[in-house]
C-alpha cells in the first residue's frame, strides 16, 4: 500500500475545493434546479473526505442518504412544484451583508481559536481496516435498542407525512 | 456469533411501558379502516396508556439498567413516565370532544400522541445521550404533525410548519452538543462521564463547555426558554387547543427530565454553568410575564405564561443540588395538572362556533357555567401561585431551595415576577365573573371525558396543594436515583 499512497494533503485540498465551490454555487445560482445539482456535487465531495479519513461507513451513508435520497427528494419536489424549475430566484435579502459579516467573524474566530489552542483530542490509534464490520457488530449488540428505536421514529414520520399530505376523506 | 448474543441483556420487561404504547399505536393504525375508527382509537389509546401506567408503577422499586446500558429504570424515570402518561391520557379525553366539535376527527391523532408519549418515556428512561436524542426526536416528529393537524385552518398549518422548522433547527444544536461531549469524553453514557469527570474536565474542558452550551440551546428551544422562545406564541395559538395543552406540559416535562439528567447529574461538576442558567431563568420569566400582560387572546396569554413558568423552573438548574431538583419535579407535577386544566376550559369554550378564545368572549361565563368558572378560577389562582393550591407550594419549594443555595437576587426577581403574573391571570377571573355581555352567552356543552379531565386536574391542583409533603417526598425519592 505504501507505494501507491497518494499525497493526502493534495487530495484533501482537491475535495475541499470541490466542496466549497459547489456549496457557493448552491447559495448563489439563480435556478433552483441547478442549485440542487450543485448540492449533489457538494455532498459527494464530503463523502470523498470521509473516504480519505478511512470512515468508509460514513462515506457510504453519505452517498446513500444525502446524495441518493435527500437530493433526489429535493429534485422531485422542485419538478413536482409547478413552474419552480424555470423560475429565476433571488437568494439574497436585505440581511445578506450582515449575515455574511457575522459568518466571516465566526469563521475567523473559530480558526483563530484552533490556531491558538490545540484542543482536538487525538485518536489513540489508527482506525482498524475492518471498522465497517465493527460498526455493524456494535449496532446489533450494544446499540441494538437505539437501532430498533429509530424504526419507531421512521414510522412516526411516515404516518405524519401521510396524515398531512393525503386528501380529505369524504 | 454466540459470544455477541451472550453479552446482550435483553429484558423486555424493562421497556414494558414503552412497548404498551407502541402496541396500542400499532393496533390503532391496523384498525384504521374500520367504521367508527375514531371511537376505537380513543378507547384503545386509553387502554394502552393505563397498561403503560400500571407497568410503570410496578417498576418503582426497581433500579436496574439493561440493553447494554441503553435503558435505565429508576425512580426518576418512573415518576416522569407516569407524568407523561397522565398528561397524554387527559389530552386524549379532551381531544376527542374538541376534534369532534371541530370536525377534524381522525384516528391517526391518537396513534401519533401515543408514539410521542413513548418518545418522552424513552428520553426519561436512559442515561445515554444517543438514546435521549432519539427519544427527543420520536417525541418531536409527531408533535410537528399534531400542531398542523387542523389542515383547513391556516393558523394550524402555520403552527405546524413553524414548529417543525424551529424544532429541526434546535435539534441541530443539540446533536452538535452531543457530538462535542462525545469528542471530549469518548462516551455518550452519562454515568461514565460522571465517573471520569475530573479526567475529562482537565483534558478537554473547552470541548465540554462548548458541548454543554450547545445542548443548553437545543433543550432551551424545547422547554421554551428565552431567547429561544420565539416560536412558542404562534405555535401555541395556531395548534388545536388540546394539542396546545399537551405542548405546554408534556414536552416541557420531558425537556426538563433530560435537562436534569444531563445537567443535574452528568455534568453537575461543570462549574460556571450556574451563571448561564441564572441569566436564562431571569430572562425567561421576565420576558414571558411582561409579554403576557398585553395579550388579548387567552391561548396566547397562556403561551407566554408557559414561558414564564419555564423560567421559574430554570431557577432549579441555576441553584443545583437535590433540594432544587426535587422542587422542580414537584413544580412540574403541579404545573402539568393546573396548566392542562386551564387549557381544558379554554378548549371547551372554543368548541362553540366562531370562538377564537379571546378575553372578551369570557364575559358572562359565570352566569352560564358557575361551576366551570369556579374551576377556571382555581386554575388561575394556582398558575399565579396562591395558597393553598399546588402552584403556591411549587414556587415555595423552588424559591426556598434557591434561598438555601444563596441565590437571594434570583429569588427576589422570581417573586416579583410572580406578582406581575397575578395581573393577567386574575384578569381571566375578573372578565368571566364581572364583565357584562350584550345578548346571551352561548353555552359550551360538557362531555363525560372533559368532565373527567376537569375533575382530575382540579382535585389534583387542590389536593396536592393540601398535602404537598407527600408529593415532595416522592420527588425526593426520584432524585435519589442521581446519588
Amino acid at each position: 500500500m505504501e507505494a501507491v499512497q497518494p499525497n493526502v494533503g493534495f487530495v484533501f485540498g482537491l475535495f475541499a475545493a470541490i466542496i466549497i465551490t459547489s456549496a457557493l454555487l448552491v447559495v448563489t445560482l439563480k435556478n433552483i434546479f441547478h442549485c440542487a445539482l450543485a448540492l449533489i456535487v457538494c455532498l459527494t465531495g464530503v463523502a470523498g473526505i470521509f473516504v480519505l479519513l478511512h470512515a468508509e461507513f460514513l462515506a457510504a451513508v453519505q452517498v446513500l442518504i444525502y446524495v441518493g435520497a435527500v437530493s433526489v427528494l429535493i429534485i422531485f419536489s422542485v419538478m413536482l412544484t409547478s413552474n419552480l424549475a424555470s423560475r429565476r430566484i433571488v437568494q439574497t435579502n436585505q440581511n445578506a451583508l450582515v449575515a455574511g459579516f457575522a459568518a466571516l467573524i465566526f469563521g475567523a474566530g473559530a480558526l483563530l481559536l484552533l490556531k491558538l489552542h490545540d484542543i482536538w483530542p487525538k485518536a489513540g490509534s489508527a482506525l482498524p481496516d475492518d471498522n465497517v464490520m465493527t460498526i455493524g457488530k456494535l449496532l446489533m449488540t450494544d446499540y441494538m435498542l437505539p437501532f430498533e428505536v429509530v424504526s419507531v421514529l421512521m414510522l412516526a414520520a411516515m404516518i405524519g407525512a401521510i396524515v398531512l399530505a393525503r386528501g380529505e376523506r369524504s | 456469533m454466540t459470544d455477541y448474543v451472550s453479552t446482550l441483556s435483553i429484558d423486555i420487561g424493562l421497556i414494558g411501558p414503552e412497548l404498551a404504547l407502541l402496541i396500542a399505536a400499532a393496533v390503532i393504525l391496523l384498525l384504521i379502516f374500520t367504521r367508527k375508527a375514531d371511537r376505537f382509537a380513543t378507547a384503545i389509546g386509553l387502554i394502552g396508556l393505563v397498561v403503560s401506567m400500571v407497568l410503570t408503577v410496578r417498576q418503582w422499586d426497581v433500579k436496574v439498567g439493561g440493553f447494554s446500558g441503553m435503558v435505565t429504570v429508576d425512580q426518576f424515570a418512573v415518576l416522569f413516565k407516569l407524568l407523561f402518561a397522565v398528561a397524554s391520557g387527559l389530552t386524549l379525553l379532551l381531544a376527542e370532544r374538541y376534534f369532534h366539535a371541530k370536525h377534524i376527527a381522525r384516528p391517526e391523532f391518537t396513534a401519533l400522541l401515543l408514539v410521542s408519549t413513548m418518545g418522552m418515556m424513552v428520553m426519561a428512561g436512559t442515561t445515554d445521550l444517543i438514546v435521549i436524542f432519539l427519544g427527543l426526536e420520536i417525541m418531536s416528529v409527531p408533535l410537528y404533525v399534531m400542531a398542523g393537524f387542523n389542515r383547513r385552518s391556516l393558523e394550524s398549518n402555520e403552527s405546524g410548519i413553524k414548529y417543525f422548522i424551529m424544532g429541526a433547527f434546535a435539534t441541530g444544536f443539540l446533536l452538535m452538543g452531543i457530538a462535542l461531549i462525545y469528542g471530549a469524553s469518548e462516551t455518550t453514557d452519562l454515568r461514565r462521564i460522571v465517573t471520569d469527570f475530573s479526567y475529562i474536565a482537565t483534558n478537554a474542558k473547552l470541548f465540554l463547555f462548548t458541548g454543554a452550551a450547545l445542548m443548553m440551546v437545543g433543550f432551551g428551544f424545547k422547554v421554551g426558554a428565552v431567547p429561544f422562545h420565539s416560536w412558542i406564541p404562534d405555535v401555541y395559538q395556531g395548534a388545536p387547543t388540546p394539542v396546545t395543552a399537551f405542548f405546554s406540559v408534556a414536552p416541557k416535562a420531558a425537556g426538563f427530565a433530560a435537562l436534569l439528567r444531563i445537567f443535574a447529574y452528568g455534568l453537575k461538576d461543570l462549574g460556571a454553568l450556574s451563571d448561564v442558567w441564572w441569566i436564562l431563568a431571569v430572562l425567561t420569566m421576565t420576558v414571558g410575564n411582561i409579554l403576557a400582560l398585553r395579550q388579548e387572546n387567552v391561548k396566547r396569554m397562556l403561551a407566554y405564561s408557559s414561558i414564564a413558568h419555564a423560567g421559574y423552573m430554570l431557577v432549579a438548574l441555576a441553584v443545583g443540588g437535590a433540594d432544587a431538583a426535587s422542587a422542580v419535579i414537584f413544580y412540574l407535577i403541579g404545573y402539568t395538572l393546573f396548566n392542562l386544566g386551564g387549557f381544558t376550559v379554554v378548549a371547551l369554550l372554543e368548541t362553540r362556533a366562531g370562538s377564537r378564545a379571546d378575553f372578551s368572549e369570557m364575559a358572562g361565563l359565570s352566569k352560564a357555567h358557575p361551576y366551570l368558572t369556579a374551576t377556571l378560577a382555581l386554575f388561575m389562582f394556582s398558575l399565579s401561585g396562591f395558597p393553598p393550591t399546588v402552584g403556591f407550594f411549587g414556587k415555595f419549594y423552588l424559591f426556598s431551595a434557591a434561598v438555601k443555595g444563596g441565590f437571594i437576587w434570583l429569588t427576589v426577581i422570581g417573586v416579583m415576577n410572580s406578582f406581575v403574573s397575578v395581573y393577567y391571570y386574575l384578569r381571566v377571573v375578573k372578565v368571566s365573573y364581572f364583565d357584562q355581555i350584550e345578548g346571551r352567552f352561548v353555552p359550551a356543552p360538557l362531555s363525560a371525558g372533559v368532565l373527567f379531565v376537569l375533575i382530575v386536574t382540579a382535585v389534583g391542583t387542590l389536593g396536592f396543594g393540601l398535602f404537598p409533603d407527600n408529593v415532595l417526598e416522592i420527588a425526593r425519592r426520584a432524585i435519589q436515583a442521581f446519588a
